[in-house]
């Protein structure tokens, strides 16, 4: 256990200091870069705050178009890592024609793969 | 580099300074500045990183865009790879005055009138880069077979050089590619057409910059790409660029000499203009990551892969990727 403030609430402050204040210390021509770091900062708070729900849920998703039964249970700590081996694969499958009769299915259900990561990077924009 | 620019202007322009300009995607862009006042801006090669065109083919390029008509920074020496610019091919070209900041010209009162001006300009613009034909461009990629299927191998290529899984962009992809539109006669296509690589003055257009993408291609690739919704930086009624309507742009576009095209060829575009600027992303964050070009802004871009791809698949979605579906969904608008 670490005391408080948790890591995305000092992530949170981070990002507010960078966007209120250090972005006025810097040259106009650079402040593109605070904003950068600012909005880096607000992603990595949202993503600690969302633990592996997102990529279980990816990991799931990816495992169904691939015609795959959902078991095993992926333990929270592997989600990431199944969830990206997973990925790969449906890439491989879809690049292949494996998915050619049912890409339709694909391109509707994996804007929900895509709308997990805009709510982490970029809230409001698949909305 | 004070010797090369003054052999090519015959004028001795005394002790120079150098500022990077930030921005460039992958090329190092330099102001240089001589007696405090900007003269040049010198372009050169990247040691390590992605590279689409040798500088010697952008030059071409800007060379018969020149030529054509297109308002471009006119080009003052060339130096090869460990000439007197340094390790890398590079040149030197007039300091164009104006921004090419997006949100500025999207939002400074004094580039009111300019923004009027912009969408006639930028479709005469492309008209004029179109009329280019591949062959004046020497060593120019692209336009040996269908421009469409190019597009794919080209994206695909580099998704797999990459490495990293993108199932969202490989769907995109393989409904493009199972659905393209009829070849095109492909022209000089500058690959990369958007506020951020147009230099603005009060008076609109005052140069077309960064032809590193450019290529021989289908010209509505170039129509479609100025249409992503990443380049209307919050301006999302507006699809021209942040600045306008399609159907008058379409119509400067033919008035200025252009051949426009259908609904369903710039549909595809479109989708495609989505999955290469989510592959440049990953592969900006991918030369992050190799250590080719560490930065905190390229490792950024890795986290709006996202954005391309949801606007892909929302185009595509319920389409068989020509569009026509998705056309009638949304009203019969292009």
């Amino acid at each position: 256990m670490q005391d408080r403030p948790t890591a995305p609430e000092l992530l949170e402050a981070m990002a507010a200091k960078l966007f209120a204040e250090v972005r006025e210390w810097v040259p106009r021509e650079r402040r593109f870069q605070i904003l950068v770091l600012a909005n880096l900062c607000a992603v990595i708070a949202r993503e600690l705050r969302a633990g592996a729900e997102p990529s279980l849920a990816d990991a799931r998703l990816f495992r169904e178009l691939l015609r795959r039964p959902v078991e095993p249970a992926i333990a929270p700590q592997e989600a990431d890592a199944v969830a990206r081996a997973t990925a790969a694969e449906l890439a491989g499958a879809i690049r292949a024609g494996e998915l050619d009769d049912r890409l339709d299915e694909a391109i509707g259900r994996l804007r929900e793969h895509v709308a997990r990561k805009l709510e982490i990077a970029r809230p409001g924009y698949g909305g | 580099m004070r010797e090369a620019l003054a052999e090519a202007t015959g004028d001795d322009p005394g002790a120079l300074e150098l500022s990077p300009i930030e921005g460039g995607a992958s090329r190092q862009t330099f102001l240089v500045s001589a007696g405090g006042e900007p003269r040049w801006v010198v372009r050169r090669e990247p040691a390590a990183g992605m590279s689409f065109n040798s500088l010697e083919v952008e030059l071409g390029a800007v060379k018969a865009a020149d030529l054509a008509g297109v308002a471009v920074a006119p080009t003052v020496c060339f130096e090869p790879a460990g000439g007197r610019f340094g390790a890398g091919a590079a040149y030197a070209m007039e300091f164009v005055s104006g921004t090419a900041v997006a949100p500025r010209v999207l939002r400074r009162d004094e580039l009111a009138i300019a923004r009027e001006r912009l969408p006639g300009q930028l479709a005469a613009a492309l008209a004029q880069t179109h009329t280019v034909e591949p062959g004046a461009v020497e060593g120019l990629a692209g336009g040996a077979s269908d421009p469409a299927l190019e597009a794919c191998d080209l994206w695909e290529a580099e998704l797999d050089a990459i490495g990293e899984p993108l199932p969202a962009v490989e769907a995109g992809l393989r409904r493009l590619r199972l659905n393209p539109p009829p070849p095109a006669e492909p022209r000089l296509v500058h690959g990369d057409f958007r506020l951020g690589n147009l230099i603005v003055d009060e008076h609109g257009l005052a140069a077309v910059i960064d032809w590193e993408l450019c290529h021989a291609g289908d010209p509505a690739e170039d129509l479609a790409w100025l249409a992503l919704r990443s380049w209307r930086f919050g301006n999302d009624d507006l699809p021209v660029a942040g600045l306008g309507e399609t159907e008058p742009f379409l119509a400067a576009y033919e008035a200025a000499g252009g051949a426009r095209p259908d609904a369903e060829r710039l549909r595809w575009w479109e989708a495609m203009g989505n999955v290469k600027w989510a592959v440049i992303c990953a592969r900006q964050a991918h030369d992050h990551l190799t250590g080719a070009r560490p930065s905190a802004e390229l490792a950024s871009l890795g986290r709006r892969i996202c954005e391309p791809e949801w606007d892909l698949l929302q185009i595509l979605v319920g389409s068989d990727g020509s569009g026509r579906e998705a056309e009638q969904a949304s009203g019969g608008v292009p």
